[in-house]
């Protein structure tokens, strides 16, 4: 048997990155590149009889209730999708925001953060706008970049905006009030999706064919009054999954069911409803949930096995050795961080970095409720941050055919880079965090 | 002296809570005691497997141990959960860590382990849980249709009996749904971690100290690693993990005092501490869900018989 | 980066936009190298995909008896837990036949047609080797849940109040779906070597 200890966990570390990037590159599926990776890994380091590691992280990470909340989006996006709904819902969008230059596109942002307050976590959101709103900005004739971002980088606002799984796992983590996290990381979040609507606003008023001309035909009133009935049910929809879980009727995770109920019962009303459409939007929830989960699976397993290998001693070490200064420990943190987030998905990354994390922010005297804000922000980059950007995966599981994954990250970087700007100004400005 | 041993032992812990930092402190004595010649490297909850997988991994040698709840386990026997937390059982660390010395619980441990494939060291316990409450509860009648969160293992079932609505939520929800009132109560820990999680930011009624849980945490090995180990490196592991548990109970106790006593110097929280007599009327709920559990396995009867005689012997029942 | 020219994540037309239904038979096309088996899955997906369903519905249910009857049931959130991880695990069997996963496909968009060929069948060896790697480690954790040390039948439960051999359930079924796996890349291995060469620039979307 090929022996992988006798290179050490640092050209061992190397080497799983070297081996993710190529086999990346042959065209193997994403979840079957991290679990050989982990795969490798284990036999080469461990021998055959560490293997069932990885089978019982796979089962670990399927039978987790947090993840319940992920098919119910997919569900209500594939009914959605199978329905009028959406088309009038954007028609009924373009009312309000059509004289505004970009003005869709800005409301799609206001539609993830409301579907962030509806979730705590992400994948669910950007397939649900990925099939939603995409094809409707595309529709009303918005450059194909900004739709892809606004969809990605807003569907991933989930984690940011309060609930947030990220935070409530990072508090249980670093014995910290998740309340504090939740209250800390509001300004942020809403800071974050206020870039976003700035840059949209900014590309559509200095670009050209950025976004359609605004509105400038009178629409009469009796149109008017029928483009406004798109409104009613998606907002009904929004009212009840809110109002269950602010009204303490459900938990966050059931209120996704809530969520589907309400769309289920929408078409009803709208007389869309069949058993055909229903089968139909169950069976793309299975097809995408298989692609998502398995992603995460991939990566969850690799984590365990770098684990085991030293994985968190070794980056923990690199941090102790880096230097006195506080600040500069913090901003290598960031790096490692972003580097992860390259390779790795959140989970992942919290399960790998958090346990070391958080000891060494409380020695430094930094406040740990603080640094949960920024490393949620840091997550945000890891949706988008290629080649491993789990948000780009997800839009690309539904997204028309010619839009490729290439496309998808190109369209990303500017939003990538509004997030590194959210997070150096976390860091330059504490105070943001409450910190 | 040369390392002879490397032990990766995972918690079921979090890394940044005070239990872990006690471990890792065990884990540093460990080397020190044995000159070296036995490494612990402690890795917080989740790091390897899923906390209710180590067992198996132990037993595949893929981690050496787990210092962990032993009601994880009570999917695979009954008897796990039972021995555990036997609800309303002992009302301090000492009673239970006297059983598990002296009382047949360390024969009943490895009875469960050894064919398992583990080797039992000794038992440890965080102490007393605190209760979470949103809503004043001074008694066993407060409990009525009382939605809390309680999870796997006896305590769950102990509440139904006790007329409460235990609902089956993972503790990731714990805080968003007490701060929604979406259930009023929650089994979660310690007064002192509780409170450092803000719980008591969103449920102002803590129950301290605690009437219902005190979970054994077990420290076991591998059975092979166990029995390869020399006499005077077993004997040292053992004497290590006793004096872990009275560390743990101390230190823990100490934190606990000390945030009750910032929770009542602030004020905004009503601690409510229940009177003998309730106390007593929810042991005796507890005690009758026994029978229940043990009449779920041989082993879990096994556990169910040591248990009735020992404390009948001491007059405890 | 691009789509790959195999990558049938869409053979399938954009969503519709108008008019607002269509029929959804859309989902039901299965790329020939996966054969029988292939279609065998596809066949019973619908299964799992209504779990999804009753998952939902079973959440509305617990919701309704907690709210309205003040009685929540000790069952719901396990079931639709397992609903949900059965769904998971099955959803990446049924990509893999529908050759559905997302890859990146730098090298195989400047490759030749040989290469490309090469390319799929050694992709598909390599994913039955870990399949089969995994089948058996799974197979391993099988043995301890469902069965006792003495070697009796026992499902590992959920040790809860409502104790259902989900676990002991689930992981028979990883294994179970894992050994399918191995057997649909085996087949696709054998298809793809079967094949001719695809001249690029047909399949290029
Ligand atoms: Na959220
Ligand atoms: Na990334």
């Amino acid at each position: 048997m090929f022996d992988l200890q006798s290179l050490g966990i640092e050209y061992g570390t190397l080497a799983m990155f070297v081996m993710l990037l190529v086999f990346l590159i042959t065209g193997m599926p994403l979840a079957f590149v991290t679990l050989l990776i982990a795969l490798i890994f284990t036999l080469g380091w461990f021998g055959p009889m560490a293997v069932p590691l990885i089978t019982s992280r796979v089962y670990s990470f399927v039978s987790s209730f947090v993840f319940v909340s992920v098919p119910m989006f997919v569900l209500m996006a594939a009914i959605l999708d199978r329905s009028g709904v959406a088309r009038d819902l954007f028609d009924a969008m373009r009312l309000f925001g059509g004289r505004l230059r970009g003005g869709v596109a800005v409301q799609t942002i206001f539609v993830a953060v409301i579907l962030a307050a509806m979730s705590g976590i992400i994948g669910g959101e950007i397939v649900l706008l990925g099939l939603i709103a995409l094809p409707q900005m595309l529709r009303q004739g918005y450059d194909k970049n900004l739709a892809i971002g606004v969809v990605c980088a807003g569907g991933s606002l989930g984690t940011m905006v309060p609930p947030s799984i990220v935070l409530i796992i990072y508090g249980l983590t670093a014995n910290v009030s998740i309340g504090d996290l939740f209250t800390s990381a509001f300004v942020p979040g809403f800071m974050l999706a206020g870039f976003y609507v700035a840059y949209v606003l900014f590309r559509s008023y200095t670009g050209n064919n950025i976004a359609p001309p605004p509105q400038t035909e009178k629409i009469p009133h009796a149109e008017k009054v029928r483009l406004l009935k798109g409104l009613f049910l998606p907002i009904l929809v929004v009212i009840c999954v809110l109002g269950s879980i602010y009204g303490g009727i459900a938990s966050v995770t059931e209120a996704s069911a809530v969520g589907v109920a309400g769309v289920i019962a929408s078409t009803i009303v709208r007389g869309e409803f069949s058993i055909a459409m229903l089968k139909g939007a169950a069976i793309q929830t299975l097809s995408t949930c298989g692609m998502i989960v398995w992603i995460g699976i991939g990566a969850s397993a690799l984590v365990g096995v770098f684990n085991l290998m030293g994985g968190i001693k070794f980056v923990s070490g690199l941090i102790t050795g880096i230097s006195d200064d506080p600040t500069t420990i913090i901003l290598f943190m960031m790096l490692i961080l972003f580097i992860l987030g390259m390779f790795l998905d959140w989970v992942g990354i919290a399960l790998l970095t958090m346990p070391i994390f958080v000891p060494i922010v409380k020695d430094l005297g930094f406040d740990p409720v603080w640094f949960g804000v920024l490393f949620a922000m840091n997550m945000q980059v890891s949706f988008l941050s290629p080649p491993f950007g789990p948000a780009a995966f997800y839009l690309k599981s539904v997204a028309p055919p010619d839009i490729t994954l290439g496309d998808i990250f190109k369209a990303l970087l500017p939003f990538i880079c509004l997030q590194i700007l959210a997070v150096g100004l976390l860091i330059l400005f504490p105070g943001l965090a409450g910190g | 002296n040369a390392q002879e041993f490397t032990l990766k032992v995972q918690s079921s812990d979090a890394a940044g809570v005070p239990n872990f930092e006690l471990e890792q402190e065990w884990a540093k004595r460990v080397g020190v005691m044995t000159g070296g010649r036995v490494e612990v490297e402690m890795l917080p909850v989740n790091s390897i497997v899923e906390h209710a997988e180590t067992q198996d991994a132990i037993a595949a040698g893929i981690l050496d141990g787990h210092i962990t709840d032993t009601s994880y386990f009570s999917g695979k026997d009954p008897a796990f959960g039972l021995i555990a937390n036997p609800v309303g059982a002992w009302s301090a660390p000492s009673e239970m860590l006297r059983f598990v010395q002296y009382g047949g619980g360390k024969e009943l441990m490895n009875s469960l382990l050894n064919p398992r494939g583990l080797q039992f060291i000794g038992a440890v316990t965080p102490g007393l849980e605190a209760f979470v409450s949103s809503v004043p509860l001074d008694g066993v009648a407060d409990l009525k249709g009382l939605k809390m969160r309680a999870p796997e293992g006896m305590v769950q079932q102990v509440f139904a009996a006790a007329g409460a609505a235990p609902v089956n939520i993972p503790q990731s929800e714990v805080f968003t749904s007490l701060d929604k009132k979406v259930i009023d109560a929650a089994d979660a820990t310690v007064f002192s971690t509780n409170q450092a999680m803000g719980l008591h930011d969103v449920a102002k009624h803590p129950v301290y100290p605690g009437f219902h849980s005190m979970p054994m945490l077990e420290v076991s090995i591998n059975k092979t690693k166990w029995d390869s180990m020399p006499e005077d490196i077993q004997a040292i592991l053992e004497m290590s993990v006793r004096d872990l548990a009275q560390d743990m109970d101390a230190r823990l106790a100490m934190k606990d005092m000390e945030a009750v006593a910032k929770a009542r110097s602030e004020g905004g929280v009503t601690i409510h501490n229940w009177s003998a007599e309730e106390r007593a009327k929810f042991r005796q709920i507890a005690t009758s869900q026994w029978e229940k559990v043990a009449a779920r396995s041989d082993d879990a009867k096994r556990v169910y018989d040591t248990l009735v005689k020992y404390l009948t012997a001491q007059g405890l029942i | 980066m691009a789509t790959s020219p195999i990558d049938n994540t869409h053979d399938t037309p954009t969503p519709s936009i108008d008019p607002p239904l269509e029929p959804d038979d859309r989902t039901e096309t299965i790329p020939a190298v996966s054969g029988r088996l292939g279609s065998a899955v596809n066949k019973i997906s619908p299964v799992f995909a209504f779990g999804f369903l009753l998952a939902m519905g079973i959440l509305i249910f617990e919701i309704f008896m907690r709210h309205v009857f003040n009685s929540p049931t000790l069952w719901a959130h396990e079931t639709t837990t397992f609903l949900s991880a059965v769904g998971f695990v099955f959803g990446g069997l049924y990509c893999a036949s529908k050759d559905k996963h997302i890859r990146v496909v730098i090298l195989y968009d400047i490759a030749g047609p040989k290469l490309r060929k090469a390319l799929d069948v050694g992709i598909s060896i390599v994913c039955m080797i870990a399949s089969g790697f995994f089948a058996w480690a799974a197979w391993l954790m099988v043995k301890r849940a469902t069965m006792t040390p003495a070697g009796d039948i026992h499902f590992e439960t959920t040790g809860s109040a409502f104790n259902a051999p989900y676990p002991g359930i689930l992981k028979v079924f990883l294994l179970l779906t894992l050994i399918v796996l191995m057997v649909q890349f085996f087949w696709q291995a054998i298809n793809y070597m079967r094949s001719a060469p695809i001249t690029g620039s047909e399949q290029n979307e």
